[in-house]
């Protein structure tokens, strides 16, 4: 820093910035891995002046006063260049002289991270650290009430329905008369939520792709993924693979021209079709995969110019209300594949996600409904639309659940939760206690990132650079050069890894329930939290 | 033994069933008293036979007719014999310790459940989670299940210990003998099986095959067990060797080596590939090299790149320079021992290189030189500058056949007609005035400039330039006739009419231009007050004059701040002149300066210096005009293509940005009379100053002398050749490589290099970049 700069308004000390870059000039070899490896340049090499002096007492003494320099790794200041706190540098370096700490005190970042007008974008998650769910506790351990069940003995079937079902009456009468009867999948209630191809890398999306695939075939594991808004790969529309997939269609339509052309040609139905309304990380806000990630496969793929922002609107452009927009899409979507594919909507978790419901429960075509609470991640928003919109999950899931047992349609249209389940690593617990509050499965994202890729996204804003595709661990990058460090056969193997271990805590939980063939959906009784306030909310027990 | 050694026991007593406490009570009673053996008419109650340790080491047979209950013979001991004559119920055997049980039926769930020591011989079926949670203790023989016919589900389930042999008696060849998921967290002990075990869990057991110990020991026990349940005659069709299995734990280090899971490598290989096609989901559309690359790559997979851009950028203090002087470039020759070469470089930028780089330029090079990032001196040009007074004009390049008119001789016009010369055309320089130099010559005092140098120069230019016309009447005729003789015409007259106040007695002031070249002229008598209306660099001139000439009470007045800056501001203070501002004339009188507030400035001479405006008339109607300025673009063009303009017939400025604005127009002249494009002649954008470091200079040093000032220039954007690149490079790629023709380069091995930015950030001079690689 220029002893003499001027004092502009941005202008920051390490002392302002979220992270800062803590390093030790005796430790370090010099060999410029972590300058090589820092994916926003924060770090540089930088000369740097030491005075020497010798001094005596002694009168006409040589008094010596010399400058030399030295060499060191230097955290660059300017805004632009702030460090993420992704702590490439500490993986790197091969005698631990560098790493990044999240500033002790109050950092200034958040003033100056507009420059020229544009608010701060990034990607990620809402950087809030406390989860409901964490909190909720089962507390309803059968000891010698149900017949407990051992999770590592006993067999269970761990599977949901996703699909509109029937009232046992209606059910009855339309296999008499021969009538159409709604498309129902049993598959696992932990499904891999939309992630596009696009905001993820190639070698991330197949890698999740090829281990959910595995699960179904080797594991006997009924795993499905979302696609995303963003198209699906030709070779995998035509495949077997397919009904692994649930194909998502948002927005901004990308892809689905190839999905068209694909369809007379499928070997297999997909699993479903979820037509995204909302996202829990943004609402109202649409989708955006800014340009830095539109190279030319990802242009091929979603049908657009290479090298542009692609947003996708907060509404669809031809629906101008619920009742049009759900009968139009689910209907459509539904005629696509001839009334074989279930069709649902996903919103982002809302105060007035009731009114989507009761509408979807007045549709014979609705499969079910999604909701992705607050916590969700995204590929890129902004910061007041990640921070400060969207509703918590679990209130959420719980109303519409409850809202259903009103009008007795609770086993009929099943509803799925996402946002924020195991932020903190507590997957089988949140996804449980979701189960039990209500809903049918949840769809996870950031998790996998996270446990399948290494992804390096923390609650304290770490990272977060999804947007502008210089992931250090490939994950959400199209830049070869970073995306080929992550390999598809490793992120497989992870996710077939965290499916069975999920698999096993989850029956640890359900076991003492004495649940092993279905899931103890809305079993609220199981149910209890340390918060008086929050279980009056949640109508759970109050537990201290 | 003979039925007579039994004591028979009812289980019921006058048609009721006796509770198993008090069968239990009898049975220990009937022990207690010396009975070893008992009959026991059972009507289901529980642990028949079981705990008979009150007889010591004695052995008792217990024999139980009709219906065993659940838990016959549990916690046995090893002194007891029981034998059930029909089937038996659940659990049979529970935490045998020692007992041996020989059942003549079925038995059903949790046979030898937890067992330990003891033997069980069952000469029917079992029913599920037989022979689990069994162990085997060191100290005793361990534990043995026979099972006639088959077992049934989860069979051996957390078996840790224990022989089992299961005959699969009655079972055709596609039954499982073992049943539904035998042997799920088996950790010890052995399993014999005649038949299928298929479906065990292949995570915890694994089936071995039968040694010759294994099959002796299994066929000597085999006709023991067959006597026992009275099927002897099965014996020799159970003794076929290779219709047995066994079936042992898995030890912990051979369940790590083979995980449950088959491998990826293979699932993507054989499955994932096979349905999508050759590279997967993609593999149609892009090709990705299987497996990972480093995170610190090399070549083509470096995200960012070394780049050494020297020339690309111009140093602040050149792009500062109006004229645009590379005084970096004259440092390097300094230090490179090329001082002549420095000094004379001088001349191909400016013909005035003594008398404005070396006195009057107020130098905005070193006003913008990088050394001020950390408040360093900065290297002093004036030297440079002044040494350029005896040199000789530079050579001229080939002659044109174009004719070029310049009209002005003042700084700006010789610039332009020096520049035009040195590229070969001819020029034709055409003044009003008697001399060459305009205002240098006429105005500026002698105080700032030594006369000699500035005759040098001039006459330098006259060498150079030949064909001068003075005297000359330039109307719009000649103007006219001026433009269709010659290719292309610089007007560069100047700034000579000066400015006016409209106030009374404007007529008793003088104007600046005409006071200064009095005064240099020797004709001027100021007095001893003198009032200065304008307090600009040209009014502090006036003030140093008229203190020269006696003046001692000298005020320079101003509507506001006074702009007079450097050096002439500073030698008019040292005069003693007085600043006063913001203060309005309302008139001026015989006796001075009477200002709006009734003041009055006393004065004996009152000087107008509010700057001067260019006297256009003689251009006519050719040119357009704006506020009484000819409008020009960037390249100094006119409104007529052939005209164009510069100094301050275009907007009032330095000497230098005149001298600059020659320069540059000649150069643009030169461009268009040669078919090049003009857009050659902008200059390269300037070096980012936090590409300089600073580091390697001492803070404290002013330096002194050619070679010092030339080690003390950063050197910005202009390699100093210092090779720490090299140095500090980690991996050694960088290497410098000597131009057959034209100095050196540094250059980088893409093979070696990391992209580690460290040559950029040690480089003393802002050479060194790093750019992102080209996109893959």
């Amino acid at each position: 820093m220029s002893s003499n700069r001027s004092l502009e308004p941005s202008a920051l000390s390490t002392n302002d910035l979220p992270w800062q870059v803590k390093y030790s000039n005796d430790r370090c070899t010099l060999c410029g891995q972590c300058t090589a490896v820092c994916p926003v340049k924060a770090i540089e090499l930088a000369v740097f002046r030491k005075r020497r002096i010798k001094t005596s007492i002694q009168p006409r003494a040589d008094q010596v006063s010399q400058y030399d320099i030295f060499y060191g790794i230097q955290q660059k200041t300017d805004v632009a260049y702030a460090c993420i706190g992704c702590a490439m540098c500490t993986l790197v370096c091969p005698n631990d002289a560098i790493h990044p700490q999240k500033n002790p005190g109050l950092d200034r970042m958040k003033f100056h991270i507009n420059q020229q007008g544009v608010p701060r974008r990034r990607g990620g998650r809402r950087n809030a650290e406390g989860s409901i769910l964490d909190r909720i506790k089962f507390t309803r351990i059968s000891m010698l009430t149900d017949p407990a069940l051992d999770a590592g003995r006993h067999e269970f079937e761990m599977r949901t329905l996703l699909g509109r079902v029937l009232s046992p009456r209606e059910n009855m009468k339309r296999l008499r008369e021969k009538g159409w009867i709604p498309p129902v999948r049993e598959i696992y209630p932990l499904i891999i939520g939309g992630m596009s191809f696009g905001a993820l890398s190639p070698t991330m999306w197949e890698g999740l792709q090829m281990g959910v695939t595995y699960l179904n075939e080797e594991m006997g594991m009924p795993v499905r993924m979302c696609t995303g808004e963003g198209g699906c790969p030709p070779r995998l529309l035509r495949s077997r693979f397919l009904k692994y997939v649930i194909l998502q269609i948002a927005s901004g339509y990308f892809g689905w021209d190839e999905i068209i052309h694909a369809i007379p040609h499928m070997k297999e139905d997909p699993c479903a079709i979820e037509i995204k309304y909302g996202q829990g990380a943004k609402p109202g806000d649409g989708g955006l995969l800014m340009w830095h990630k539109v190279n030319k496969l990802i242009a091929a793929i979603r049908g657009v110019p290479a090298g542009v922002s692609l947003p996708s609107p907060p509404t669809h452009q031809t629906q101008y209300s619920i009742e049009e927009s759900v009968a139009k899409m689910i209907l459509s979507m539904s005629m696509a594949w001839g009334f074989r594919v279930p069709v649902y909507p996903k919103i982002s978790a809302s105060s007035t996600s009731l009114a989507v419901l009761n509408n979807l429960t007045r549709n014979d075509y609705a499969s079910g409904l999604a909701i992705d609470g607050e916590d969700g991640g995204t590929g890129a928003a902004y910061t007041v639309s990640m921070d400060h919109m969207g509703h918590p999950i679990a209130s959420c899931i719980r109303d519409n659940y409850l809202n259903l047992i009103k009008i007795g349609k609770q086993n009929e249209i099943p509803l799925f939760a996402g946002g924020g389940i195991g932020k903190n690593g507590n997957l089988a617990a949140n996804a449980a206690a979701l189960i039990m509050l209500g809903a049918s499965g949840v769809q996870i994202g950031k998790y996998v990132m996270q446990a399948a890729a290494g992804c390096v996204g923390t609650e304290e804003d770490r990272c977060n650079v999804c947007n502008v595709g210089i992931c250090p661990k490939g994950i959400t990058s199209q830049d070869p050069r970073l995306y080929r460090r992550l390999d598809p056969e490793d992120v497989a193997r992870r996710v077939v890894d965290l499916f069975v271990s999920f698999d096993t805590e989850l029956k640890k939980i359900v076991a003492p329930l004495g649940r092993s063939t279905s899931l103890p959906i809305g079993m609220s009784d199981a149910l209890g939290i340390d918060d008086f306030s929050a279980a009056q909310r949640l109508s759970i027990k109050y537990v201290v | 033994m003979t039925q007579n050694d039994f004591i028979y026991i009812p289980g019921k007593r006058e048609e009721k069933r006796i509770p198993s406490r008090v069968l239990e009570e009898i049975v220990h009673q009937q022990i207690r008293s010396g009975q070893r053996n008992l009959e026991i008419e059972a009507f289901g109650q529980h642990g028949i036979g079981g705990r008979l340790w009150d007889a010591g080491t004695d052995p008792v047979n217990i024999r139980i007719i009709g219906h065993s209950g659940q838990r016959a013979g549990s916690l046995g001991t090893a002194n007891t014999f029981i034998e059930i004559m029909g089937p038996a119920s659940d659990d049979l055997g529970w935490l045998n310790a020692g007992a041996q049980i020989v059942v003549h039926g079925h038995a059903s769930n949790g046979v030898m459940n937890g067992a330990a020591q003891g033997r069980v011989f069952v000469g029917g079926s079992i029913g599920a989670r037989g022979m689990t949670m069994t162990k085997h203790n060191p100290r005793f023989d361990p534990p043995e299940l026979w099972v006639l016919g088959t077992a049934g589900d989860y069979f051996g389930e957390f078996m840790a210990g224990g022989i089992a042999v299961v005959c699969g008696y009655g079972s055709q060849p596609e039954d499982r003998v073992l049943g539904y998921r035998p042997l799920v967290g088996m950790v010890g002990g052995r399993v014999f099986v005649r038949g299928s075990a298929a479906g065990f869990s292949e995570k915890d057991a694994k089936q071995v095959a039968l040694s010759d110990d294994d099959w002796q020991w299994l066929k000597t026990r085999l006709s023991t067990f067959l006597e026992k349940t009275g099927r002897p005659d099965l014996l020799a069709a159970f003794s076929m060797r290779a219709d047995w299995i066994l079936l042992t734990a898995k030890s912990p280090h051979e369940k790590a080596d083979s995980p449950d899971r088959s491998d990826m490598r293979y699932f993507r290989k054989q499955i994932w590939d096979r349905e999508l096609g050759p590279g997967g989901l993609i593999g149609d559309l892009q090709e990705i090299p299987p497996g990972t690359i480093p995170v610190i790559a090399k070549g083509d997979l470096r995200r960012y790149v070394p780049v050494w851009e020297q020339g690309k950028y111009i140093s602040p203090c050149q792009a500062a320079c109006p004229t645009g002087i590379p005084v970096q470039d004259r440092w390097t020759m300094v230090r490179t021992d090329n001082v002549d070469e420095a000094i004379a470089m001088g001349l191909s930028h400016t013909p005035f290189p003594a008398t404005v780089c070396g006195y009057l330029c107020p130098s905005p090079c070193m006003a913008s030189c990088t050394r001020h990032q950390q408040g360093m001196v900065p290297v002093n040009v004036r030297d440079l500058g002044r040494a350029g007074e005896t040199v000789p004009p530079p050579q001229p390049e080939q002659k044109t056949d174009r004719k070029m008119a310049v009209i002005g001789a003042g700084p700006g016009g010789l610039s332009a007609a020096w520049h035009l010369t040195l590229k070969g055309h001819t020029v034709t320089v055409f003044d009003t005035g008697a001399a060459i130099g305009g205002k240098i010559s006429s105005v500026i005092p002698g105080s700032r400039i030594p006369r000699k140098t500035l005759e040098t120069e001039l006459k330098r230019i006259r060498e150079l330039v030949s064909d001068i016309r003075l005297n000359q009447q330039i109307d719009a005729k000649e103007f006219a006739r001026i433009r269709e003789e010659y290719d292309f015409i610089i007007v560069a007259a100047g700034a000579r009419k000066p400015k006016t106040l409209p106030v009374p007695g404007i007529e008793k002031a003088c104007f600046a231009n005409d006071f200064l070249s009095d005064a240099k002229a020797g004709k001027a008598e100021p007095g001893r007050q003198v009032v200065i209306i304008g307090a600009g660099n040209v009014g502090c001139d006036v003030a140093t004059e008229a203190h020269r000439l006696g003046a001692r009470d000298i005020t320079l007045i101003d509507v506001q701040k006074p702009a007079a800056f450097g050096r002439e501001r500073e030698d008019a203070e040292k005069c003693g002149a007085v600043f006063q501002w913001p203060v309005f004339t309302r008139e001026i009188t015989d006796q001075g300066v009477v200002l709006q507030n009734g003041d009055l400035l006393p004065a004996e001479t009152v000087v107008v210096a509010i700057g001067d405006m260019p006297d256009l008339d003689f251009l006519g109607t050719f040119l357009g005009v704006e506020n009484g300025f000819v409008t020009v673009d960037r390249f100094n063009r006119t409104t007529d293509p052939k005209v164009f303009a510069i100094g301050d017939v275009v907007a009032p400025g330095l000497i230098t940005d005149a001298i600059g604005a020659g320069k540059r127009t000649a150069l643009v002249i030169d461009q268009i009379a040669s078919g090049k494009d003009i857009q050659g002649v902008l200059p390269l954008p300037v070096v980012d100053k936090s590409r300089i470091h600073l580091a390697y200079y001492d803070p404290g040093k002013i330096a002194d002398g050619m070679a010092a000032c030339a080690d003390e220039c950063a050197s910005c954007g202009n390699c100093r050749d210092c090779g720490i690149c090299v140095a500090i490079c980690p991996e050694g790629a960088i290497f410098r490589v000597e131009m057959k023709k034209d100095g050196f380069e540094y250059r980088v091995d893409p093979e070696k290099c990391i992209g580690c930015g460290f040559c950029k950030g040690a480089c003393p001079c802002g050479i060194w970049d790093m750019m992102p690689n080209t996109p893959v």
